[in-house]
């Protein structure tokens, strides 16, 4: 994977061939332009420790993919806007898992243009949400009139903590076109008493066993990441609970 | 020599009272049968001893040595060395069953195991309940079947060694192989003097573990507290004979069962 600052990222980032980026410390203000030419299969993962906000506009040009791996560990606020326009037969999966909490307030917005025939979108987002913190994930896919055979799936997972904390989750399709697959799902939960029950009996400490659900429920995103990544993530989590 | 004390223990679920004066002495190194008609409260009384969050005690103590167990959090109670495998184990999805069972392995000892420590007792024990080694990397009883969720009941009875351990229809959902491969854990734990309190509706489990004492749960008291020969008479007569010999009303269950007896009910269940 290769390493990139988020400082060098110029206005408009070319993806032109296959290869795999990795971001850490995605954090500050900034407004970002990604671009996948023809035929390119990348994927771009990005590690937020402060907090992030702006916009980021991928395009991904005809028979490309792009696979996002998102993880927000940020103690600040973050409001990250993505949108993504596919041509034909383009794709993006996008994985988010963000760690919300100490009053912080977050809002990630993932919408999806579907702009041609045969394109795909998987939008998979994970949270959890703690100490008076408020955590949103919306956006839209549209899939639009003279885009068919396209696919698209919309899911929002927002793992609760404590009563003062918030968690919303609106993803929204919006369809213009009949030969298409479009679904959504969207759980905003607490964390089962039962399950706490259950590894508390075997000895597990209240925390202990929030840990190891909450790293159960972020963990999907350790996929997009180098290993001494995922070691930084796994202490991040631990040192959080 | 652990003894559990249960004294006048009375606790109720959502305001609707359950338990109404339990009164139970369990020393390590017995056996005791739990039995009791469907809905008497037998699950109640092994989740209140374990302090599961959903049950409120309105009255009583329950001492393991004198301590007072009731004021321990759930997890403290675990390393005193009370065990509780449960009727319907959660499944925990993303929680790797070998990760949690390693995080329990290191509360119960003095400093944690390494991970060759690890894979050796991990090892040893999921060929002595006969598990597939695979189960044991997969999601915490994400997708086990009834009869693997059981064993990995079992399993980890086996890695934490408890003094005392509450066993809640450990065997249900067991086919015959299995069962004996359940019963065979118990015995040899048995022999090296684990206290059990054991709650089945079959006389077969019985048979295989051979329990010193037997207990009758009825309207959330213990009505019966005799020998082991109890379970044999209710797996042939059912639960009238309470009612006649000592005078015991049985409540049914809301939901219309014309009878309170099991007999019937227990050989069905072994042929399937
Ligand atoms: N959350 C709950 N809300 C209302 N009632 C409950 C709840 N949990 C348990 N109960 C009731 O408590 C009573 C005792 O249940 P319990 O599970 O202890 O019975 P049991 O003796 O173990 O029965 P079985 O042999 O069927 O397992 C039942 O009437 C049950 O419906
Ligand atoms: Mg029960």
């Amino acid at each position: 994977m290769k390493e990139l600052l988020l400082d060098n990222i110029s206005d408009n980032f070319v993806f032109d061939k296959n290869e795999n980026f990795f971001i850490n410390n995605f954090d500050g203000e900034k407004d970002i332009k990604i671009t996948l030419n023809e035929d390119v299969e990348s994927s771009l993962s990005m590690l937020s420790l402060s907090g992030f906000k702006g916009n980021i506009n991928i395009k991904i040009n005809k028979n490309s993919r792009l696979e996002i791996y998102y993880a927000d560990f940020a103690k600040n606020l973050s409001k990250t806007n993505v949108s993504v326009s596919l041509e034909e037969g383009a794709k993006v999966i996008f994985h988010l898992a963000s760690l919300t909490e100490d009053n912080s307030n977050k809002s990630f917005t993932v919408s999806v243009d579907h702009d041609a025939i045969n394109t795909y979108s998987l939008i998979d987002n994970y949270g959890v949400v703690k100490g008076n913190g408020k955590l949103v994930f919306d956006g839209t896919s549209y899939i639009k009139n003279g885009s068919a055979k396209s696919k698209t799936r919309q899911s929002a997972k927002i793992m609760v903590f404590d009563e003062k904390s918030i968690g919303i989750a609106k993803p929204v399709l919006k369809i213009d076109e009949n030969d298409i697959e479009a679904s959504h799902g969207a759980v905003v939960g607490k964390i089962s008493d039962e399950h706490l029950f259950y590894l508390m009996s075997r000895g597990l400490s209240e925390e202990k066993a929030k840990t190891l659900i909450t790293y159960g429920y972020l963990k999907p995103i350790m996929n997009g990441f180098d290993e001494n990544v995922q070691k930084t993530i796994e202490q991040l989590i631990e040192g959080r609970m | 020599m652990s003894t559990l004390v249960i004294k006048d223990l009375c606790a109720e679920v959502e305001g609707k009272p359950i338990l109404k004066g339990v009164n139970l002495t369990l020393s390590k190194g017995e056996t005791v049968a739990l039995l009791g008609p469907n809905g008497h409260g037998k699950s109640t009384l092994l989740n209140v001893l374990m302090g599961h969050p959903k049950y409120k005690v309105t009255k009583g103590e329950v001492l393991l040595d004198g301590k007072n167990i009731l004021e321990m959090s759930t997890d403290e109670r675990s390393k005193l060395g009370l065990f509780l495998g449960m009727q319907n184990p959660s499944e925990v999805p993303g929680v790797i069953n070998s990760d949690f069972l390693r995080a329990a392995i290191n509360e119960h000892s003095e400093k944690p195991v390494s991970t060759y420590q690890f894979y050796k007792l991990l090892d040893s024990a999921t060929k002595e309940v006969k598990m597939p080694f695979d189960l044991a990397t997969r999601g915490l009883n994400e997708g086990f079947s009834g009869g693997e969720k059981k064993r990995n009941e079992i399993l980890q009875l086996l890695l934490l060694n408890p003094e005392i351990a509450f066993l809640d229809e450990i065997d249900s959902g067991l086919d015959v192989d299995a069962l004996q491969i359940v019963a065979d854990v118990i015995c040899k734990l048995e022999d090296k003097g684990m206290g059990f309190l054991v709650i089945s509706h079959y006389a077969r489990l019985y048979d295989l573990i051979k329990p010193t004492r037997a207990v009758v749960m009825i309207n959330g008291r213990i009505a019966v507290d005799a020998g082991p020969e109890v379970a044999q008479r209710i797996d042939k007569q059912g639960y009238e004979w309470i009612k006649t010999e000592l005078g015991i009303e049985v409540a049914k269950e809301e939901k219309d069962m014309n009878t309170v007896s099991i007999g019937s009910c227990a050989v069905k269940e072994s042929i399937k």
